[in-house]
């Protein structure tokens, strides 16, 4: 706090800092204004209003039911699927890799549409379906099939490089000292990855709850049974717009929570380490 | 990254921080007080003109010196690109319309920007650039007057539809009347109400219930919607997937599609609902006589031409 440090000593050294400034408040502001304009065009008691609208009611709990689901089914699936995958080399392992890693690249529309020709109702697998009398498409279970196939690599990425990282020491210490295989799985494999599988899922979930481009494609827009929150954001914009930003709100709130979670659980893990 | 944060270094980062915050929050603040669409739509529509596409800057010479020459305007020799709002409904015959219009004025070129008219009326709400829109909805149109969007003297009728019932070729839910539509496990796919069709169609229903089938018809027609979709056009492709029994769309789909594509039942005037197409011209066009050719074009028999071909029906 001395005076003197702040005269500067060293002009270049001062411009660098400015330019640094100026790059990291660019930046800042070009990712947060937006965020911000949302809230300032909202007046709190609009968006309150708005919050008792069925609607909004409806996407928001569809949203959080269809997100849940999937979200179990990912972890449910999805951890011994990356524990088995990350321990075993098997033919073909370098083509599972590059599956686990295509939603991420591939565009939601393009998932949707493939989705809806394999499992429509004339679709490859749909027809089949079809005639067991099990429709697919235009269901709440095709909002969560098109979840899952988007928003699973979040997950599946995180745990197959968590087992990987971990040291198989520890798993074979543990059943030379007798541990079953499942509790060596729940008693050393699992807590010792914890931190990263539940920012992983944490991720999967947000990204699920934002899905719209499959959602559209193969669930269609049917309030209460396919309408999620980002398609009645859509809606909401050419009809109510109250409705809209109220629930664009809403979905930067649970964005917002999530990102927190995420940095609390990685500094604890930090910290840990 | 190991520097030591110093309290002069913080400064200065603080400092242009809550420079940079402060001015976008009077930024924020300025732009609510005054964001009446009526007033910005008012304010911009000159200011625009001022980034005109180089087009009109390279048309500028010939123009001046043409009155000299000839007093009466010929856009012949004028080049341009025309943005036209169009409703989605007119995907098919737009298709046409634009290599006819270059024809019928060489140098002309039109660019549609398709979608349903709620969606291209939200857009243009939000400062989207086009000279010509094309509404599928007489109150989206007269809610754009009201704002003051349009030029209002050129807004004209330009076509109009009936509604329509198409169902896949394979038509394996056997459908063979409107009534059949309320059978339990009929799957239906319409369009939201927000949708100028969806509006059209609901119509429909109130119509037919009130005079032929009752309300416990509509009703159950209503429960066998799975899909309300934002556009015309995503009805019809959901009909053609197979994915859904049947689809309310506009007469001209119906038509203008190929072959084998769809199996109809007509809705009898009586109990249908006439949409009324309209085109105009945007206040903010900066190209604002080809856009009058082009709205001339569409209304002339040319265009009327077209639009019959494609199933529409001619006001």
């Amino acid at each position: 706090m001395t005076p003197k440090r702040f005269r500067p000593k060293n002009y270049r050294r001062t411009l660098t800092y400015l330019a640094a400034g100026i790059l990291i408040a660019a930046v800042t502001l070009y990712l947060a204004l937006p965020i911000l304009a949302l809230i300032i065009r909202m007046s709190p008691d609009m968006f309150f209003d708005t919050l008792h609208n069925p609607e909004v009611i409806s996407a928001l709990w569809l949203s959080l039911f269809t997100t849940v689901i999937s979200l179990a089914v990912v972890i449910l699936v999805g951890t011994p699927f990356a524990y088995y995958h990350s321990r075993y080399s098997y033919p073909g392992k370098v083509i599972v890799d590059t599956l686990i890693d295509l939603p991420l690249v591939l565009p939601p529309a393009v998932a949707g549409v493939a989705l809806l020709v394999l499992y429509g109702r004339v679709g490859l697998l749909g027809r089949y379906f079809n005639m067991l009398g099990i429709s697919l498409a235009f269901t709440t279970l095709a909002v969560i099939m098109a979840q899952i196939f988007v928003a699973s690599p979040f997950y599946l990425r995180q745990a197959k490089s968590l087992f990987e990282q971990l040291d198989p020491a520890y798993e074979q210490t543990a059943r030379t000292l007798g541990a079953s295989s499942l509790r060596t799985m729940t008693l050393v494999t699992l807590p010792m990855t914890a931190g990263g599988l539940v920012s992983g899922a944490v991720m999967t979930f947000g990204r699920a709850l934002g899905e719209f481009g499959a959602t559209i494609m193969f669930a269609g827009n049917l309030p209460g049974v396919t309408q999620t929150m980002p398609l009645a954001v859509y809606v909401g914009m050419e009809s109510n717009v109250t409705v809209g930003l109220t629930i664009s709100i809403l979905l930067v709130i649970i964005s917002f929570t999530i990102m927190i979670a995420v940095r609390l659980i990685q500094m604890r893990e930090e910290n840990r380490a | 990254m190991k520097e030591p944060l110093t309290p002069s270094k913080l400064a200065l980062i603080s400092m242009i921080f809550g420079l940079l915050l402060v001015s976008a929050l009077l930024a924020g603040c300025t732009q609510s007080t005054t964001n009446t669409p009526v007033s910005t739509a008012a304010t911009t529509a000159p200011v625009t003109e001022v980034p005109t596409p180089v087009v009109t800057a390279t048309t500028a010479v010939p123009t001046t010196v043409m009155p000299t020459a000839t007093p009466a305007p010929t856009y012949t020799a004028t080049e341009g690109n025309l943005v036209a709002y169009t409703a989605a409904s007119l995907s098919g015959a737009s298709t046409s319309i634009g290599p006819s219009f270059t024809m019928a004025y060489p140098n002309h070129k039109v660019i549609f920007n398709l979608d349903g008219t709620q969606a291209l009326k939200t857009q243009v709400e939000n400062g989207a650039y086009a000279d010509v829109f094309i509404s599928a909805s007489n109150s989206y149109t007269n809610t754009l007057k009201s704002e003051g969007y349009f030029d209002n003297t050129t807004v004209k009728t330009l076509t109009t539809n009936y509604i329509i019932v198409i169902l896949p070729a394979s038509n394996t839910a056997n459908i063979k009347s409107l009534a059949d539509l309320a059978k339990p496990g009929v799957k239906i796919a319409m369009e939201a109400a927000t949708v100028p069709a969806g509006t059209a169609t609901m119509a429909v229903l109130n119509n037919s219930a009130n005079s032929t089938y009752g309300q416990a018809w509509k009703n159950s027609v209503i429960s066998n919607v799975v899909t309300y979709e934002t556009s015309e056009p995503a009805v019809a492709t959901k009909v053609s997937l197979g994915e859904v029994d049947a689809g309310f769309v506009y007469q001209s789909t119906a038509t203008a599609a190929a072959k084998g594509t769809y199996q109809s039942i007509t809705i009898p005037k009586k109990d249908n609902y006439l949409q009324t197409y309209t085109i105009g011209i945007l206040r903010q066009s900066t190209n604002k006589a080809i856009a009058a050719d082009f709205e001339q074009f569409m209304l002339s028999s040319a265009g009327q031409q077209i639009l019959t071909q494609y199933g529409f029906t001619a006001p």
